[in-house]
């Protein structure tokens, strides 16, 4: 112990670099959006207080509203879609199979690639005339099927909610993989020579023991899609008609399209809570159920 | 008697249920494999179609979308990278990437060996601290960082993005690396201080290689979100010979979209490079992205 007491000193130069870096760019920018959101600003002309004007104006914003819906569409399409898809594909990969290794590297490809480049590459897929999903379903005789599927109102959020999916169930497939193979394999024997089937040994050994896992990918998805910000942004830009924006849209459309730096930090803020908030809850929510 | 008669039953009936195994034994494995084989081509074909579509001319596209093309064209790369600026924009995603990751690597060990290894005040707090980071909603700093960016003059040169890359890594990256240097027995510090090695010399030379499995993973993991991050470069990044490449290609697809071979082609060149470097480091890098999960 006789280290610690001459090196007071020595623990500070170590940790400041990091500390300074992380507090001036990752916390003091939520402590200045409180401050600019009781302003009115726009960039380089005067300020003006306006107490919690932006925060009301916000609340009575419809179009906000739409997006805070839109933002939880996105948060229950990715857990009811990814986590049921990427938890059926672990329990099928999770056996001695040919070619089990590639399935894995396929299938966790996508979470590496950069989302600017994924949002182009889906864009042409849905592309109205020249995209492949049109073009393929003219091609087998369904063409009446063909939709503008990013242009439309009523198929863009269901389009962009696919490509979100898509993107991240290798995540959530490799997390679980991992996760079933932790299972000890004399316990699924044992359940094995008491007679329960494959289905009732899933359901009431395999899933329970993995329940953690579980746990943690939910957060981690809900944390995840709250987010969204990149796809969207490149893929329809909160349109048409508003029909995909989501928050985060929504402030970076106030503060640099609209110049209002103010507005937009408080939309900021109302973020930072929202986000907090939900992941909050459905920690409680989840970990209640398991108990 | 009666016993022995059960017994038959039993084995009878164990018979009968090994070969309905055996049958579902037998479907299993096809539908298993159905079922991946469809998902590993929901993965791929997207990528493998834009790639194929990336050799055709325009009208050779529009004719036919889905087999390969009677001529291969190169020219549409050529054109591609030079009407792209992609050469620009790759040279700024590595120094951007390169520096940021050095400087996480470097100043999060750092701090993570007197996290992990010294007892002290504050240590708690600190660690806490960082490890708050990692839940902070990245977007909703997006407005005020670029308050701050304008107010230091620091929007728009070279150096910009590295502090939010630093800063927003930072967090999981002392998360991996504590946890991992706590792992280490006592006694390495007190012999090395036997031996009189000072603190920064037990850091350099004794605890940073021995954490050189924890040091790969998040170097790869911050690579990895350094080299795809959009939005800060977005907000924070307007002058052209500065774009890194996620941000270049947004305007490029939104400036030629018209063009859609050349899109493609330029979008090829740009995916071809992490896939082969994802194919290559795999088991790491699968590590990194999955380790804040698994440890969470």
């Amino acid at each position: 112990m006789h280290i610690l007491q001459r090196n007071k000193l020595a623990i500070l130069i170590g940790l400041i670099p990091a500390l300074l870096i992380y507090l001036v760019f990752s916390i003091i920018p939520i402590v200045i959006s409180l401050y600019y959101s009781f302003m009115e600003w726009n960039g380089f002309g005067a300020m003006k207080f306006v107490g919690f004007q932006n925060f009301i104006e916000i609340a009575r914003d419809p179009i906000f509203w739409k997006a805070v819906k839109n933002n939880i569409y996105v948060v229950v399409a990715s857990v009811f879609g990814q986590i049921p898809i990427a938890l059926a594909l672990a329990l099928l990969l999770n056996r001695k199979i040919k070619g089990g290794k590639l399935f894995r590297t396929i299938g966790f490809m996508p979470v590496v690639i950069s989302t600017v480049v994924i949002s182009l590459t889906w864009n042409m897929l849905y592309n109205s005339e020249i995209g492949f999903i049109n073009r393929f379903l003219e091609s087998i005789g369904l063409g009446s099927l063909t939709q503008n599927w990013l242009g439309d109102p009523k198929w863009a959020m269901i389009s962009v909610c696919i490509t979100i999916i898509w993107q991240f169930v290798g995540l959530y497939f490799i997390i679980f993989l991992a996760a079933l193979q932790n299972v000890p394999s004399e316990v699924l024997e044992a359940a094995e020579i008491d007679g329960a089937s494959g289905w009732k040994r899933t359901l009431f050994i395999t899933l329970p023991m993995i329940w953690d896992s579980i746990l943690i990918a939910v957060i981690l998805c809900i944390s995840g899609s709250l987010r969204t910000f990149d796809l969207i942004y490149v893929m329809t830009n909160g349109g048409p008609a508003h029909s995909t924006e989501v928050m985060a849209i929504y402030m970076y459309e106030k503060t640099f399209s609209s110049m209002r730096y103010g507005y937009g930090s408080a939309v900021s803020l109302y973020i930072f809570v929202f986000s907090l908030l939900l992941i909050w809850v459905s920690r409680l929510l989840l970990q209640r159920k398991s108990r | 008697m009666e016993s022995q008669l059960t017994m038959k039953k039993n084995t009878k009936t164990d018979v009968q249920s090994d070969k309905k195994v055996n049958i579902k034994r037998f479907l299993k494995k096809p539908i298993i494999y159905i079922a991946l084989i469809v998902f590993s081509l929901l993965n791929v074909y997207p990528i493998v179609w834009m790639v194929i579509n990336s050799f055709k001319s325009e009208k050779e596209f529009s004719l036919d979308p889905f087999f390969l093309p009677d001529t291969w064209r190169w020219e549409n790369y050529v054109e591609a990278w030079e009407t792209a600026n992609l050469g620009t924009y790759f040279l700024n995603s590595i120094f951007v990437a390169f520096t940021s990751v050095i400087i996480t690597v470097l100043f999060g060990a750092l701090a993570s060996y007197f996290l992990a290894r010294f007892r002290f005040k504050m240590n708690k707090f600190v660690y806490v601290l960082f490890v708050f980071g990692m839940i902070i909603p990245i977007h909703a700093t997006l407005v005020p960082m670029f308050i701050l960016m304008n107010k230091l003059g620091l929007l728009n040169t070279g150096w910009t993005l590295l502090f939010p890359y630093v800063a927003f890594n930072l967090p999981l990256t002392i998360f991996i690396l504590t946890s991992f240097m706590k792992a280490f027995p006592k006694d390495i510090e007190e012999s090395a201080i036997m031996d009189g090695c000072g603190i920064f010399r037990i850091f350099w030379s004794i605890i940073l290689p021995m954490s050189r499995p924890a040091i790969a993973t998040v170097t790869i993991l911050n690579f990895i979100h350094c080299w795809n991050e959009f939005s800060f470069a977005l907000v924070l990044i307007n002058d052209e010979s500065l774009k890194t490449i996620p941000l270049g290609l947004a305007n490029f697809a939104g400036q030629y979209n018209t063009n859609y071979t050349g899109q493609m082609a330029g979008l090829t060149m740009v995916i071809i490079p992490t896939i082969l470097l994802y194919v290559l480091l795999e088991k790491h890098i699968v590590k990194g992205m999955t380790a804040g999960a698994v440890k969470g």
